[in-house]
C-alpha cells in the first residue's frame, strides 16, 4: 500500500484527499517539496468538481510557480458520461491534435481514492450571456468565431481508430440514423413523459431528410458557448469533453449553430458570439470541408430534439422523486420552444 | 363557489411580492433562485387559465403514427404547431410574439 492509500485508509475518503494529490503531484513533478498557497472548489456537481490549486514546486523539471486545476469525480459518482481517466485520455489527444484545451499533465487513477488529474488553470471567461452581450469581452467576432471554427475542425481530425480512445465504442456507420434510434430509445424509457408528438415529427423528418455521412470523427458533443473559455478576446481553451464520442462531424456544427445556445442572440447564428460564415471560413480553413446549408439545417434540427430528450429526462429525474429540483421542474417548459424551433426548420423550403 | 382571491390572481399577486419586495433584499447569489420561482409562479398561473394546453388528446396515438411514417404527407405539421403553440402559451409566451402576448 502507498503512503497515499494508507492516509486515506486511516482518516477515510475526502480528510486526506489534498494530501493525496499534493504527495502524487510531487512523485510526478520529481519535485523534492511541493508548498501549496491556494486550494479552492471551483465548481462541481453530482458527477465530478474542479479544484484551483496553486503550487511551488522545488526541485525537478517543472520547479517553480503553477496554476493548475485539479478535476475529480465526485466521491459517489455514477454516471453516463466519461470517467476522468477517459476524460484525461480525450485531453490528451485534442491537446496533440492542437486544439485549444487546458494542458493535460497527470492522471492519477491508483484505486486508493477517486480518480483525479491535473491540468494547467486557462484564464478566461465562460459565461455564455456575458460573452454574447459585451463587445468589451469579444472586440473582434470575426476573429471569434473562425478561431471557434478551426480549434472545431481541428478536433475532427481525430479520427478512428484510436486504440486509446477504445472507450468510445463502436464507430457507427451512419451516424445520423444511429443518432434517431437513440433518441428514441430515450423517449421510449420515459415512458408516459417521453410522448411528444413534435418530437417525433422531428424524428421522422431526420430519418427522412439525412445527407449522405461524413468520415466518422471524434465529436466534441457539447461545443458550444458556455462551454469555452475566451481571455482578451481569443478563444483560450474549450471544457467539458465528457460527452465526446464518434459521430458525423456537422453533429457538432449544428449543436453549435442551436437557436437554444445562442443566448438570445438569435441573429449571431455561431453560438450567439458571431456569424456563422466566420465560422465556417474557419472550420474550411483547417479541415478543406465546406458544410452546406442544408446539412447544417439538418444537424440543427438534431441538436434541438437532443436538447428537448435531455430536458425531458432531466425534468422525469424532478418528477419521479430521485431528485426534488426546482431547476430540473423548469426544464421541461423548455421544450415546447425547442418544438417550435423543430417545427419552423423542418418546413417544406 | 370559490373562495376569493381565485388561483391565478394569489399567484400573480404572490409573484409581484416576490419580486418587488423580497429580491431586492436578497443577498445576490439567491437572485437566480428567486426569479426561478416566479417563473414557476407565472407558468403556474399560466397553467390554471388554459388548463387544456397542458393535454393533448390521444398524443400516444398520434406519436405512434408519426413514428410509423403515416403522417409523411406533412399536412399533419398544422395541428403540430397547433399543439405547440398552446404549449409555448403556458411555457413561454414571449415566443408567441406581441399578438399572443395579451
Amino acid at each position: 500500500m502507498s503512503t497515499a492509500a494508507a492516509a486515506v485508509a486511516m482518516n477515510g475518503p475526502g480528510v486526506d484527499r489534498r494530501e493525496r494529490v499534493v504527495r502524487f503531484i510531487a512523485q510526478a513533478a520529481g519535485a523534492s517539496h511541493v508548498e501549496v498557497s491556494r486550494w479552492e472548489r471551483l465548481s462541481g456537481g453530482a458527477i465530478q468538481e474542479n479544484i484551483a490549486l496553486d503550487v511551488r514546486v522545488e526541485g525537478g523539471a517543472l520547479a517553480g510557480e503553477h496554476r493548475w486545476v485539479v478535476r475529480t469525480d465526485a466521491s459517489s459518482a455514477v454516471s453516463v458520461s466519461h470517467t476522468r481517466p477517459e476524460e484525461f485520455a480525450l485531453l490528451v489527444a485534442a491537446h496533440a491534435a492542437g486544439v485549444k484545451v487546458p494542458r493535460p499533465l497527470w492522471l492519477c487513477d491508483d484505486g486508493a481514492g477517486p480518480a483525479f488529474f491535473v491540468m494547467a488553470r486557462v484564464p478566461g471567461i465562460a459565461a455564455g450571456h456575458r460573452l454574447v452581450k459585451d463587445d468589451a469581452l469579444v472586440p473582434d467576432r470575426p476573429l471569434l468565431a473562425r478561431e471557434l471554427g478551426e480549434n472545431l475542425a481541428r478536433v475532427h481530425g481525430i479520427a478512428p481508430p484510436r486504440p486509446a480512445l477504445d472507450f468510445l465504442g463502436e464507430v457507427p456507420d451512419d451516424p445520423a440514423c444511429e443518432r434517431v434510434a437513440a433518441y428514441r430509445a430515450n423517449l421510449d424509457a420515459l415512458g408516459a413523459a417521453g410522448v411528444n408528438p413534435v418530437l417525433e415529427w422531428g424524428l421522422r423528418w431526420c430519418e427522412l431528410h439525412a445527407p449522405a455521412p461524413w468520415p466518422a470523427a471524434l465529436l466534441h458533443r457539447d461545443y458550444r458557448t458556455g462551454n469555452y473559455l475566451v481571455h482578451e478576446g481569443r478563444l483560450a481553451a474549450v471544457l467539458d469533453w465528457e460527452f465526446a464520442g464518434w459521430g458525423d462531424p456537422r453533429e457538432d456544427i449544428g449543436w453549435m449553430f442551436a437557436r437554444c445556445w445562442r443566448f438570445g442572440r438569435g441573429e449571431r447564428v455561431a453560438g450567439g458570439v458571431g456569424m456563422a460564415r466566420d465560422f465556417l471560413e474557419g472550420y474550411a480553413r483547417v479541415s478543406g470541408r465546406t458544410i452546406d446549408a442544408a446539412a447544417t439545417r439538418y444537424w440543427q434540427v438534431m441538436a434541438h430534439i437532443r436538447w428537448a430528450v435531455i430536458a425531458l429526462q432531466q425534468a422525469q429525474r424532478h418528477r419521479s422523486g430521485a431528485e426534488s429540483s426546482l431547476e430540473l421542474a423548469l426544464t421541461a417548459h423548455i421544450v415546447p420552444e425547442l418544438e417550435w424551433e423543430i417545427l419552423e426548420l423542418t418546413q417544406p423550403a | 363557489m370559490k373562495v376569493e382571491p381565485a388561483g391565478v390572481e394569489l399567484l400573480r399577486v404572490a409573484r409581484a411580492s416576490l419580486l418587488e419586495s423580497l429580491l431586492p433584499l436578497l443577498p445576490a447569489e439567491s437572485h437566480y433562485t428567486a426569479r426561478m420561482v416566479a417563473n414557476a409562479m407565472a407558468i403556474a398561473a399560466r397553467e390554471l387559465e388554459q388548463p387544456s394546453a397542458a393535454s393533448v388528446p390521444d398524443a400516444a396515438r398520434l406519436a405512434r403514427e408519426i413514428r410509423e411514417g403515416r403522417h409523411d404527407a406533412g399536412e399533419i405539421a398544422a395541428l403540430l404547431r397547433e399543439i405547440t403553440r398552446a404549449r409555448l402559451a403556458v411555457s413561454n409566451p414571449r415566443l408567441l410574439g406581441p399578438v399572443d402576448k395579451r
